[in-house]
């Protein structure tokens, strides 16, 4: 028992401290005066080493044992006491030890990829971000989880804005943070839901095992809970404001428009957080309220999840962008993850999780190295191309081998064919979403069929980008024949990462077995106790199908693009230009959404200039009269009457000073006239 | 008819009034001394008129002696006084003489 | 009878002459009008029974004052007797419509007194009357006057002639010739 504490006691002590180091890097980089160039680099890739190190600590202490869970009174409000604390249970070690691992590869390449200049700044938001996800991962309490949802948008935020004097960047990290911001208008009206439902914020108490969502149910119109009831429509509100949050932040159908406009910032950002982590929040968030999601609300996940995927991969097919083509494959495969959870697919879609962290971040840094060169050609021949346009580039395979191989590694296991990680969990969903359809009426088959076909586009996609940036000839070099190319690999910060990444795409590190999945440690770790694994016809004939559609597409891609056959579809016809400008979506949400919101915000603002404003002037001008009245009462009236009584008086002064005029027979006049007055007035008295 | 007291004491009002009317109107110092020597001869007159009820004592005449001689002497201070003023002032028009006006 | 008659003939010369003296604008006509003023009134002081006192009357009076006013402005030079004769003096003029106003009120206030006063009424002089106390044409004045003087105004006699004496005295010293510097 003693053992039990002190075991607990220091696998949580290694779990803050892995949590807090990057924070504390993210202060010193912080304090360090500007320009300190390589210096912030080397403290921040520090920090994440040592963090790697103790996530795996507690990985292995925690991992299939029981859960760790300490708390402390934060404060009180009434009579509700708030509460802090951490939550060790499979769900959050594995996050934390993926984030941290691959946080490790990203650091160690922007060392080489940023400039040292601004490599202070960088590395001050790349460990603050590292440390709100992992507090995400770790915390217990609703309301906490709250606060670092929204640092790890405020990160991102910050991230995309790098290059913050690009007017393009800007816009991008506003819509971003907007669109965000709707998820989190979402999450917190779900909290307050259930705290309302519950009374109580603590994740083990709502939703562990025997927690009070599992002991709740929807009777009568009315949603029951042990600690409470009220209408069933809140439920469904609750679900609503969840599904805003992870669509948000996972870029799900409708609020997936800021994805690819955050590639604005730099590619080692686009690696750690637009592929790999802050977008798996969303899919994190699901796996915390898994419990609260009922039957109808689980089939609203996976058609949304399965549209967006199917939206995406359509979109991939036709961009020109290297970063964009990369950007909704990865709306794509979180559109899998979510269709996964929507399906009861729990584990695996965890699993895919993990595998697609892998392999994405790979594509991006690979994406990165390629950009980096074209760009030292632009700078170094002054010339006006974008450096991310994949038109440009062709036949790179010779001069960087390396990247080259890296990119197929991860290409592969993105298609997910076999001996690659992401066979195993693609296949995974696939047969599970079949085995899901089974039994139920013809219209849930669209699902799976959709995926398929998402699945072989796909493959398209990453067919064509592999051979138009590797195969065939240098486009550039065609436009200007007489541009010297100096194009490599890179140095060792770009390499090691390349290759640590791509062996973590290859199956061992998930599975003894590459074919079957549910072999697979990862994929242990998350299903029920109660799961019996239902070994159906799906289990063989779908990986079958698919890998044999993936190679028969992927040849196909190499006809059209490398031995210039003839396209099948046309490139100006509808379907092309539709997925070309993404559907239309985003100029729909400009046009429509944007345009009226600036409209209320100019009527406001003329409000307040001409009505609140006016009112005020008009109370001045008020005031401004009525003491101008004042001012001529005081002048006119009141010195006025001063005026009247002083002439007055110097009226009547001067009327008696005229009695002494001097003259002597006067004054002997006036005095005998008196006299006389009185001889008189006593003479008739 | 009897001429009574009343008689003389109504020549006597009138010269006194007829002294004053002299005070108040001339332009000239002089003149004005005239005047006033006339309204001493009324009160003289008067004095004269009621003294002869009054034997024994006889003040009645008495005080007009006192009275002629006090007039006498009034005068030549008056004179001594006018001759002043016009050397001061070169006029004896007592209206000019104002300086005392306020 | 006799004396009715004198006492009206010397008070009609002595009020006429008077206003001569009021109405006239000639100083030196009016200063000789006053002459016969002052004789009409020692008649009249005579026919009051008080001789002597008409007497000093014409001696003091006029024998000396009224040479000393002549002798004032007679002396004077010419150019203030050029001045004075400037004044148009009228006596109806309105500049000295309110002196004649006031003297001719007082006129009347007198008179209106003097009339109601009804003074030979008074209880001393009834009483002079009946006690025989009155001076007689058969008086001798001077005698009377004389022993007075000297035992009942004795004090006043001597007091009056230190005011001569001061009058003298003031007088001198106010007409003193300025020396020239």
């Amino acid at each position: 028992m003693t053992y039990t504490l002190l075991h607990n006691a220091s696998t949580i002590n290694y779990a803050l401290a892995a949590v807090v180091l990057p924070l504390i890097a993210s202060i010193i980089n912080l304090l360090l005066p500007g320009k300190s160039g390589k210096v912030s680099g080397f403290i921040s890739a520090g920090a994440i080493l040592v963090s790697v190190v103790l996530a795996a600590f507690v990985f292995a202490n925690v991992w299939n044992n029981p859960l760790i869970h300490v708390q402390q009174l934060w404060f009180t409000i009434g009579a509700t006491p708030v509460y802090a604390g951490m939550l060790l249970n499979n769900l959050s070690v594995f996050m934390l030890l993926l984030v941290t691992v691959i946080a490790l590869p990203v650091h160690i390449y922007s060392t080489a990829y940023i400039k040292p200049a601004e490599q202070n700044r960088y590395f001050t938001y790349l460990s603050f971000f590292c440390f709100s996800m992992l507090a995400l991962v770790v915390i217990d309490s609703l309301v906490l989880l709250y606060a670092f949802w929204e640092l790890v948008g405020f990160s991102s935020y910050l991230l995309i804005g790098f290059w913050f004097t690009k007017d393009s960047a800007v816009q991008a990290n506003k819509k971003a943070f907007i669109m965000n911001r709707i998820g989190d208008i979402g999450l917190l009206s779900a909290i307050i839901i259930l705290f309302a439902q519950f009374h109580t914020f603590d994740l083990v108490q709502l939703f562990g095992d025997n927690g009070l969502v599992y002991r709740s149910d929807v009777q009568n119109g009315m949603w029951v809970s042990p600690a409470g009831q009220m209408s069933e429509v809140w439920q469904y509100v609750a679900f609503i404001g969840i599904f805003l949050a992870v669509a948000a932040k996972s870029a799900q159908f409708p609020l997936h428009t800021w994805l690819p406009d955050a590639m604005e910032g730099p590619t080692s950002v686009s690696a750690l957080i637009h592929a790999a982590t802050m977008v798996a929040a969303g899919v994190f968030l699901l796996g915390r309220v898994y419990p609260m999601f009922n039957v109808y609300e689980l089939n609203t996940l996976a058609i949304i999840g399965c549209f967006t995927a199917f939206l995406a991969a359509t979109i991939a097919l036709t961009q020109n962008d290297l970063k964009r083509i990369l950007a909704y494959s990865t709306i794509s495969q979180l559109g899998y993850m979510i269709m996964a959870m929507g399906i009861n697919a729990y584990a695996s879609s965890l699993f895919h999780l993990a595998t697609h962290a892998f392999f994405k971040c790979l594509l991006f840094l690979c994406a990165g190295v390629i950009i980096h060169e074209v760009q030292h050609i632009k700078d170094e021949h002054r010339l006006d191309i974008d450096p991310q346009n994949i038109l440009y580039m062709g036949g790179l395979r010779k001069k960087m081998p390396l990247t080259f191989i890296a990119t197929v590694v991860g290409c592969l296991a993105l298609v997910g064919l076999p001996l690659t990680s992401g066979y195993l969990s693609k296949d995974s969903i696939l047969i599970q979403a079949f085995e899901w359809s089974d039994g139920k009426s013809a219209w849930y088959k669209i699902v799976p069929v959709s995926i398929l076909l998402t699945s072989c586009l796909t493959a398209f996609y990453v067919a064509r980008l592999i051979f138009k940036v590797f195969f065939g000839e240098f486009k550039l070099k065609e436009i200007l024949p007489n541009i010297h190319l100096h194009i490599s690999d890179g140095s060792w910060a770009f390499r090691i990462p390349l290759i640590f990444l791509s062996l973590c795409c290859l199956f061992p590190l998930f599975s003894l077995h590459p074919l079957l999945y549910e072999h697979a440690w990862l994929h242990k770790g998350f299903v029920p106790t109660d799961y019996m694994a239902r070994e159906s016809i799906y289990h063989t004939i779908i990986p079958a199908a698919i890998n044999i559609a993936s190679i028969f597409v992927a040849y196909w891609a190499f006809a059209v693009y490398i031995q210039q056959r003839k396209l099948v579809f046309s490139q100006t016809n509808f379907l092309f230009r539709l997925s070309y400008h993404h559907w239309y979506i985003d100029m729909f949400y400009q046009q429509i959404v944007v345009k009226a919101v600036l409209l209320l915000s100019n009527g406001f603002f003329w409000f307040d200039r001409t009505i609140v404003d006016g009112f005020l002037h008009l109370l001045q001008r008020i005031i401004s009269a009525l003491s101008g009245i004042a001012a001529w009462t005081d002048r006119y009236i009141v010195d006025g009457t001063l005026l009247v009584i002083t002439q007055l008086v110097k009226l009547i002064g001067d009327f008696f000073r005229g009695f002494q005029s001097g003259r002597v027979q006067y004054y002997l006049f006036s005095m005998l006239a008196i006299v006389l007055a009185v001889f008189i007035i006593k003479l008739l008295i | 008819m009897m001429i009574t007291l009343t008689y003389y004491l109504l020549v006597s009002a009138g010269l006194f009034s007829i002294g004053l009317y002299i005070i108040l109107s001339k332009k000239n110092a002089i003149q004005i001394l005239i005047g006033i020597e006339l309204m001493l001869n009324a009160a003289i007159l008067n004095l004269i008129a009621f003294g002869k009820f009054d034997q024994l004592k006889n003040s009645g005449q008495t005080f007009a002696l006192f009275t002629i001689v006090l007039a006498a002497a009034s005068t030549a201070v008056a004179l001594a006084i006018v001759l002043n003023v016009y050397r001061r002032y070169r006029t004896i028009d007592p209206g000019k003489v104002n300086q005392l006006k306020d | 009878m006799l004396v009715t008659v004198m006492f009206y003939i010397m008070a009609a010369i002595v009020l006429g002459s008077a206003l001569y003296v009021a109405a006239s604008k000639n100083l030196v006509r009016s200063v000789f009008m006053f002459f016969v003023t002052l004789f009409a009134l020692a008649g009249l002081y005579v026919l009051c029974l008080a001789d002597f006192v008409a007497v000093t009357q014409v001696v003091v009076y006029v024998g000396g004052i009224l040479v000393l006013i002549l002798f004032a402005f007679m002396l004077s030079g010419r150019e203030a007797l050029e001045g004075l004769q400037q004044h148009n003096n009228r006596l109806l003029s309105v500049n000295n419509l309110p002196a004649l106003l006031l003297a001719s009120l007082f006129f009347i206030v007198l008179a209106n007194i003097f009339i109601k006063a009804h003074v030979e009424d008074a209880g001393w002089l009834k009483q002079a009357v009946a006690s025989h106390n009155v001076i007689t044409p058969q008086t001798i004045t001077i005698n009377n006057l004389g022993v007075n003087l000297m035992t009942n105004y004795l004090l006043p006699f001597e007091v009056i002639s230190i005011l001569l004496l001061m009058a003298l005295v003031g007088a001198a010293h106010l007409s003193r010739k300025e020396e020239t510097a």
